[in-house]
């Protein structure tokens, strides 16, 4: 008995993060619509969007997933073509990268569901669950999976469209993507590993492990390089998928060793992560959206000093960014604890090898929270504070209305998130319970909502809400003994060496990066161009430079680039098979009988090294001869 | 409890006190005449009777940033472990909150730096983000590694079972854990060969070019933040690292603490004199060797239990 839909513990937790993460949204959408060429298009798509996301968690059998994930990814691909007349060229490209993508990835699942259900797509999961644990080649099925959702997810290596696609959308349709969509396919990953694919053995577990710390490093350390605001905040989205993979890979991990409670507790992680993120991301998003709409250029660069003229922007954009730094005691720092801890859980575990190898993991885990730091105050700073870099700066207002509501819902959100984080790990210790896991959340609070505590024997303990409190206390009563000081306040110059401080001189955002970038020169292997306008050709004596610095990303550079190049290699030479005179056609056909020939004495009848050498020798010779031709 | 607030008030009170006697010791190894040990006092009190000067460019994060600095600083002080035996202790804070809270005043460090659109404050925040974004690795996995040899990651419960059972069985481990805490303590609080606190050479400048541009009150907050770091950091050392003497009679024992911050402080100024500053670009290395002392530390426990 399957239905189209369901609405078990699990759907229900992943509609409401579509619906806390598009509320705040639709606020933010409204404001935003005057900025739109194409009202009804966007409107219609937009909605569709939502509708589908909605569709896909709750959808009860293969065909209503398959149905809604398709329509999701179209919906998506439109809402990123909304505002195509004003890039055309870029936004073009991105649109037919992601389309490309996303279709990539739905090809396995497409396979996957194939499988599963034996060609029925209206069975449902209980159904694909014995189909699945039948099949002989259950390590086929999750490569099919992880192809199929980390396409979706952004996980390395099939990250490459996110920095494009997500900047050249509207800005509440990157918010919803990077918020929203990514979540959708940790729901896949959730609903098919735990339920559909479940047992698996060790390996796998390592390998998402393992793709989740690449995808957290080389997330951040993209971000660091990137002008692009909205790109910057796309690459961070690859780091935060990358920081929940390790949660998940830790509880696949755990959960292969028969470590059931340390597993539940990874799960939770990687939940709390994924609602974390939602929260933060969209609403960085929203923030460097209104930026944009004000400033009319995606170009951190040219912004500067705008929380003067946009001060609920800046404000709500910083809280953000102190919770996506991972900094007590917000929302981002309590899950990234929580990762922590599961991942120093692995004191616990047997086997040698793997105990020696996680140390790894955390060390780039928290080499991209460091990273992240960096990352967030050279966003914030640059785009936020100091003098104004342009006229476009200059001339930036806050936004309306509409869009203010819409980020301090976010705000609210991302507070609530935090000060709630109780209530939230009951909701994500329940859904788990539902999947047949254990509910470690009386185990995470065992002493009440004041103590969060890992589950490892004599692991770490946290107060979020003490934490709150302490910090709101000591910094009011600091202010509070300013005040009673009475200190007067003047103004004066910024201080350079006698000079006028101008927006030339200040730090710029390639600067901020720059020992950063240069440390990390053997992964970015930037192309810098300096160009000096000389005085009286004086080589020494400029007063006009300009420095630009560019970086490829290095998956695109060798893999998807040396992939592209490959293909043309090979049809270049299928192209010259295929323009050959008759005479060289009649020796094709001729080797191909010799091949048949041969591999049948080989296979089928008996083979000898002997007779092989001496074969391969006549094909290689005959192929040589009679189709390459000779060496002109 | 009262042994508690004591032992915070002592830390709060001996903090200018700690980089007066660096500076002093420096100057006297130097063959210079030594300031006196009360200039930390003395320039507190200066600076609280100043106006502030703040930057024509300096928005709301100027006025906000020096209380976020301090205050996460000063939380910290009172989660530290017990310097007395019997003394109460939080035990509900580990160690990831502490680095995260030390994380979060150098954030608003950063921004600080950031606000007066001086080229100056943008250098030391760049640098200040490259030296952190390398430290935490290091911290995250010496923290692991002296959890393990604790067998507890609150910092309060860890400095307790430290002190009454010493890891003889690992000290090899130990060992290594120390030295890669004692190069983060170098690091973290921006002393030679990680950044040179005396200069005003916009080529070294760190921590030094982030506050260039406040005064008053402000830049004696933020001065008192940079002392209160350092206390955090030797007093960590000093009862993960050096957890001996605390069943004494208490007057006895925090007298014994305190001395044992005076001489990580001794410890800093040798190192101090004894080595030139480094350049930018290869204090990665030295936070390198920290990070594989860490580890050397975590594979000695596990594969030797050494």
């Amino acid at each position: 008995m399957t239905h189209f839909f369901q609405f078990d513990t699990l759907s229900l937790l992943f509609a409401g993060l579509i619906v806390l993460g598009s509320v705040p949204n639709l606020f933010y959408s409204r404001g935003y619509m005057s900025h739109i060429s194409r009202p009804w298009h966007y409107r219609i798509h937009y909605a569709a969007f939502i509708l589908s996301m909605l569709g896909v968690v709750t959808a009860g059998s293969a065909l209503s997933f398959l149905l809604f994930w398709e329509l999701m990814s179209l919906t998506s691909w439109q809402l990123i073509l909304t505002e195509a007349e004003k890039e055309p060229e870029t936004t073009l490209r991105a649109a037919r990268f992601y389309f490309f993508m996303t279709h990539f990835g739905f090809v396995f699942l497409l396979l996957f569901f194939l499988i599963v259900t034996r060609g029925d797509l209206e069975a449902g999961f209980a159904t694909m669950q014995g189909i699945a644990h039948a099949f002989a080649y259950p390590t086929l099925l999750f490569f099919l999976l992880l192809l199929g959702f980390f396409s979706k997810a952004g996980a390395v290596p099939l990250h490459v469209w996110l920095p494009y696609a997500h900047p050249a959308a509207p800005s509440p349709v990157s918010a919803l993507m990077s918020g929203v969509m990514l979540k959708v396919a940790i729901y896949g990953i959730f609903r098919f590993f735990l339920t559909v694919l479940y047992p698996w053995p060790l390996e796998w577990g390592v390998l998402v492990l393992v793709i989740g710390a690449m995808s957290a490093l080389i997330g951040v350390l993209y971000a660091l390089s990137e002008h692009d605001i909205k790109a910057l905040l796309a690459n961070h989205s690859i780091e935060n998928i990358g920081i929940i993979l390790i949660g998940f890979g830790m509880g696949m991990i755990f959960d292969a060793l028969k470590l059931p409670v340390l597993s539940a507790f990874a799960f939770t992680a990687a939940l709390f992560h994924t609602f974390n993120h939602m929260s933060f991301k969209s609403l960085l998003f929203m923030g460097a959206g209104s930026v944009l709409h004000e400033t009319h250029t995606k170009n951190i660069e040219a912004y500067g000093g705008l929380i003067k003229s946009m001060p609920v922007t800046a404000l709500t954009f910083l809280l953000a960014s102190v919770s996506i730094s991972a900094l007590p005691p917000t929302n981002g720092f309590l899950s990234e604890w929580m990762t922590f801890q599961a991942m120093l859980g692995s004191s616990h575990i047997d086997n040698m090898s793997l105990k020696l190898a996680i140390p790894f993991a955390i060390f780039a885990l928290a080499l991209t929270a460091g990273l992240a730091v960096a990352c967030f105050v050279k966003a914030f700073g640059i785009t936020f504070l100091g003098l104004h870099r342009s006229a476009n700066a200059r001339h930036a207002r806050e936004v309306n209305g509409m869009m203010r509501a819409g980020m301090m819902l976010m705000a609210g959100v991302v507070l609530a998130l935090m000060l709630f984080a109780p209530w939230f790990i009951g909701r994500f210790g329940a859904a788990l319970a539902a999947l047949g896991r254990r509910d470690v959340t009386p185990l995470i609070f065992p002493d009440g909502i004041w103590q969060m505590h890992s589950v490892a024997i004599h692991g770490g303990v946290v107060s979020p809400l003490l934490l709150t409190l302490a910090l709101l206390a000591v910094t009011g009563a600091l202010w509070f003994g300013m005040r009673l000081l009475g200190v007067r306040e003047r103004l004066h110059r910024t201080w350079a060496c006698g000079y006028r401080t101008s927006a030339r001189t200040q730090y710029s955002a390639t600067g901020f990066a720059g020992p950063i970038r240069r440390f990390f020169e053997w992964l970015y292997r930037p192309e810098e161009h300096l160009e000096k306008e000389t005085l009286a050709g004086h080589a020494t004596k400029f007063d006009r430079s300009r420095y630009a610095v560019h970086v490829t990303p290095l998956f695109e550079k060798s893999l998807y680039d040396g992939a592209a190049r490959a293909a043309n290699f090979v049809s270049y030479w299928v192209y010259r098979l295929a323009h050959f005179e008759q005479t060289r056609y009649a020796a094709m056909i001729f080797n191909l009988m010799l091949l048949v020939l041969f591999s049948y004495r080989i296979f089928a009848h008996e083979f000898s090294w002997a007779t092989f050498a001496l074969e391969s020798v006549v094909m290689i010779v005959s192929i040589k001869v009679l189709i390459i031709g000779e060496k002109r | 409890m009262s042994l508690y607030l004591l032992t915070v008030a002592v830390l709060l009170l001996i903090a200018p006190l700690l980089l007066g006697v660096i500076k002093a010791l420096k100057m006297w190894l130097l063959f210079k005449r030594p300031l006196s040990l009360l200039q930390g006092y003395r320039d507190v009190a200066k600076l609280l009777h100043k106006e502030n000067v703040v930057s024509e460019e300096a928005s709301l994060i100027t006025r906000v940033a020096p209380f976020l600095i301090l205050s996460p600083l000063l939380i910290v002080l009172f989660f530290l472990p017990p310097a007395v035996q019997g003394a109460w202790y939080v035990s509900f804070v580990d160690a990831f909150t502490l680095t995260g809270l030390m994380a979060l005043s150098t954030f608003f460090l950063m921004l600080l730096g950031l606000d007066s659109a001086s080229s100056f404050g943008g250098i030391g925040a760049s640098r200040e983000a490259f030296i952190a974004a390398l430290a935490e690795p290091a911290m995250v996995l010496t923290i692991f590694a002296v959890s393990m040899m604790a067998g507890d990651l609150g910092v309060g419960q860890a400095g307790v079972n430290l002190a009454s059972r010493f890891p003889e069985k690992h000290m090899a481990s130990y060992l290594f854990a120390a030295i890669s805490f004692f190069i983060l303590l170098i690091a973290e609080n921006g002393r030679i060969p990680v950044d040179n606190p005396e200069t005003h050479l916009e080529l070294t400048m760190v921590h030094e070019a982030m506050i260039l541009d406040i005064g008053g009150v402000w830049l004696a907050i933020v001065e008192t933040a940079a002392a209160v770091k350092f206390v955090i950091f030797a007093s960590l050392f000093a009862s993960l690292f050096l957890p001996f003497g605390y069943g004494l009679a208490w007057p006895l024992a925090l007298a014994l603490f305190v001395g044992k911050l005076f001489g990580v402080a001794l410890a800093v100024a040798l190192v101090e004199v004894n080595t030139a500053k480094l350049r930018l670009f290869k204090v990665p290395n030295l936070l390198g060797i920290a990070i594989v002392f860490a580890f050397l530390s975590l594979i000695t426990f596990y594969v030797l239990g050494a």
